[in-house]
């Protein structure tokens, strides 16, 4: 077990690594702050721009910025932002908690409401409400987020007057963003649980606990759940990763102050402090979690603790 | 099956319940809401080119002299002010009891102090210096008189004393504190004060009581950010927001909100002006005879009343008809496609010509219109085709870097409202704005109305400017927009300003 998290550890520092040059690298090929500063107007001197420049760092060569920023994740001070001067570290302690709060009641609130349907669904294969399930999920799968946040927006905001458009506040602030996220995971979680499920029912040994006697509830949550947990979980924990992309513009459709919406404006500003912290937080979420998926089977599946 | 089942109902009804719990909007009285399109990041005066900056700050922050909503110059901080050595000093008298929200005395010192940081080393590392670079030095003359010392007579300056860069800041306040912590933590001598900042999500301030011109009448301003158009109105159709600051409301969203009872569309001429200029160095628009067929060949007119919906104003030079160096009686070239097909016969251009349009990709407004122009211009035998950009890669490459097509977007909003902030930096040889012309006369008429205090001599020689430029057909000038505000009816005495500096002393909510 020791040997093989050391050597996710080192895959992860890796992948961080890579994605973050790619990512510091490219972002300087498409313009440059000290122009943006002056909003396409202004009369800047290249004297001005220098003084920028130099004031931002950007005149150093691109590894020179590069290490710095490096060094920066290990001393966890990620600089300042380019608009503003606000520490990084400041901006992304108070995003990262607001995003992985909405992921995590998305994902909750998903697999909450897939597991038990798409037991539902499995047990009544070709009935009526396993059709009835299989179409609804269908069609949570076809909505774009974006317009789905939007028709909620409308119904529930200013049609209903129940829940605050956008920001982050009480629980019911909530509500919208974890439900649009949580309707387009539901979808597809709902036709894994099913078919996953109709799998091991066919196994043996949930005949056999059939023929012990054991009551429906028993056979299906304490023998045949377990058996499926491992591509559930597998796929639960990539979709993790999906979710964070996605969140992007959900954050932005309900003005969510979180790791989206300060990756969008960075973009914007040319704001490079603040799209690397932003990309590299990302990624070591994801690598992080994808090492815990890989845990969780463990612990799952004693047939792999000992492997 | 049983269990899950009403677990799940559970859940549906705790949904249910809280969703009901939270009813009524937030609004205590005196309060009023705002939605700002930007987060700028500092409150520091120095720091910024942003205008939401500017929809804040103009509540915090005073400078030397005063610009409302009306466009008048008034005095600010400073009661009177004279022009002495043609010019090239300017004496103020400085309003006397006024304190900075800490208590900190207003006086000759904290302008000076202002200044220097400006144009010192703090000033170095932010845009707004390069707009007071005129000044050379403040003088103290006594504790209420200051002499500002300038290097070269600069006309715009007592317009540019009243926003952005030149707002007086309180010297003990930031020495003690440090940079740091003023940018999060504004003073200033404005009539609301700053009570809290929390980044991406918004800025509280509170009246201050103490102010010179008597307390505000609002007890609190909530500025809230909000990136997303159509969350904004969401937010104000639901009462949450009281004004929507633009530039954020689309031009197809003003049916929605004026639809709404307790709602209203307040819509201002701004500075802000777009044109599609010629690439006047390569290919058929080198030739000004192309350039003015087409011109003639789009009706600017059509595409003001449908596109825009009215919210804006057809333009025969580069600014706003509030803009110093406007010409009432300067017309742009009218809509003529015959004439505009015998001016292209008669440049020897062969009906299917192509040429190539830049724009900003994610300004909406210009997505329509550039289609408009295109199927114009078919008309006249030209085939146009649309290059969307990225912003920042349109104005930190494309257009510097002459890599433009046949014709390119230029978006301006100067808030001095000076013909000579855009006309310089676009039509003087060198410029970064200016990738393509070089033209001695209109350098010459650029460079000699910049050192004159005489008004009605500049104003003759920026109107001289933008017939000449007209004649020249640099640019395809299409229109002004409007400024748009969303507003609440209960927001009673709003005036909204062209340039976004709202000052809400005497605004009031039911």
């Amino acid at each position: 077990m020791a040997g093989f998290l050391v050597k996710r550890f080192l895959q992860a520092i890796f992948v961080v690594i890579a994605i973050t040059l790619l990512v510091s690298f490219a972002i300087r090929l498409t313009g440059d702050p000290a122009v943006t500063m002056f909003q396409g107007g202004g009369s800047m001197t290249e004297d001005d721009l220098a003084r920028i420049r130099a004031a931002l760092g950007t005149d150093k060569p691109f590894f020179v910025q590069y290490f710095d920023f490096l060094k920066g994740i290990i001393t966890l001070d990620f600089g300042r932002s380019f608009v503003g001067g606000t520490q990084v570290s400041t901006l992304i302690g108070n995003a990262v908690p607001a995003t992985l709060m909405l992921a995590f009641v998305s994902m909750a609130i998903s697999i909450v409401l897939s597991i038990p349907l798409g037991i539902m669904a499995a047990t009544s294969r070709g009935k009526g409400l396993d059709q009835a399930i299989r179409i609804f999920s269908l069609i949570g799968l076809s909505f774009p987020n974006f317009w789905l946040a939007t028709m909620l927006v409308l119904l529930f905001s200013i049609t209903l007057g129940l829940l605050p458009p956008s920001g982050m506040g009480g629980i019911q602030s909530y509500i919208m963003p974890g439900a649009t996220m949580a309707i387009i995971l539901t979808a597809t979680n709902v036709r894994l649980v099913r078919t996953t499920m109709l799998d091991t029912l066919q196994s043996q040994y949930v005949m056999v606990a059939r023929a012990k006697g054991l009551s429906e509830t028993k056979v299906l949550y304490k023998h045949a759940l377990r058996n499926c947990a491992i591509p559930l979980v597998t796929y639960f924990g990539l979709q993790f990763g999906s979710l964070l992309g996605g969140i992007v513009v959900i954050e932005r459709v309900f003005n969510w102050p979180g790791l989206g919406t300060l990756a969008f404006d960075a973009v914007g500003a040319r704001d490079y402090p603040v799209l690397q912290a932003v990309i590299t937080v990302l990624s070591l979420l994801i690598v992080g979690i994808n090492l815990l998926v890989d845990i969780a089977y463990g612990l799952i599946d004693p047939r792999i603790r000992t492997e | 099956m049983r269990i899950m089942k009403r677990g799940l109902l559970t859940a549906f009804v705790a949904l249910a319940m809280t969703g009901t719990a939270f009813t009524a909007p937030a609004h205590a009285e005196g309060k009023l809401t705002l939605s700002s399109s930007q987060d700028p990041g500092s409150w520091d005066p120095i720091d910024t080119f942003l205008v939401a900056w500017a929809a804040v700050s103009t509540n915090i922050f005073e400078g030397l002299t005063y610009r409302g909503p009306d466009m008048e110059l008034v005095p600010g901080l400073a009661e009177s002010w004279e022009e002495l050595d043609e010019g090239k000093r300017i004496r103020f008298k400085l309003r006397q009891n006024v304190s900075f929200h800490n208590g900190e005395p207003f006086n000759a010192e904290a302008v000076k102090y202002t200044f220097d940081r400006l144009l010192g080393e703090e000033g170095a590392k932010g845009p707004q210096r390069s707009n007071y670079v005129a000044i050379e030095s403040v003088e103290v003359i006594d504790d209420y008189t200051v002499d500002m010392k300038l290097s070269t007579p600069d006309p715009v300056l007592l317009t540019k004393l009243a926003g952005y860069g030149a707002m007086v800041v309180p010297p003990k306040y930031i020495e003690e504190k440090g940079e740091d912590f003023f940018n999060l933590n504004p003073v200033g001598t404005g009539p609301f004060k700053f009570v809290s900042y929390e980044p991406k999500v918004g800025i509280k301030l509170e009246a201050f009581q103490d102010y010179w011109g008597g307390a505000p009448k609002l007890s609190e301003l909530d500025y809230r950010f909000i990136t997303e158009p159509a969350t904004a109105v969401a937010e104000l159709q639901a009462g949450r927001v009281d004004i929507v600051i633009p530039p954020i409301i689309p031009i197809g969203m003003i049916p929605v909100i004026e639809a709404d009872p307790n709602l209203e569309v307040v819509s201002v001429p701004g500075p802000t002006v777009d044109s599609l200029r010629f690439n006047t160095r390569d290919g058929i628009t080198a030739d000004p005879k192309v350039r003015k067929a087409i011109i003639m060949a789009v009706d600017r007119k059509t595409i003001v009343e449908s596109i825009l919906a009215g919210q804006g104003a057809e333009i025969a030079t580069f600014q706003s008809a509030l803009s110093f160096g406007h010409d009432e009686e300067l017309a742009p070239l009218s809509y003529d496609p015959e004439a505009a097909k015998k001016l292209l016969e008669e440049a020897g251009v062969e009906p299917g010509a192509s040429l190539q349009i830049d724009i900003r990709g994610n300004d909406a407004t210009m997505n329509e219109v550039a289609q408009v122009v295109a199927s114009y211009l078919q008309m006249v035998g030209l085939n146009a085709t649309i290059k969307p950009y990225e912003t920042n890669v349109l104005l930190n490459d494309i257009i510097p870097q002459g890599k433009t097509g046949a014709m390119f977007q230029q978006k301006w909003g100067g808030w001095t409202f000076d013909y000579d902030n855009t006309a310089y930096s676009m039509y003087h040889s060198g410029e970064k704005w200016n990738p393509y012309e070089k033209d001695e006369t209109l350098d010459k008429l650029l460079e000699s109305q910049r050192p004159l205090t005489d008004r009605a001599e500049r104003e003759r020689i920026l109107k001289e400017i933008g017939a000449y430029v007209a004649d020249r057909a640099l640019e395809l000038p299409l229109y002004n927009t409007n400024a748009i505000y969303g507003v609440s009816k209960r927001v009673k005495n709003f005036i909204a300003p062209p340039d976004n500096r709202l000052k809400l002393t005497d605004v009031t909510v039911e």
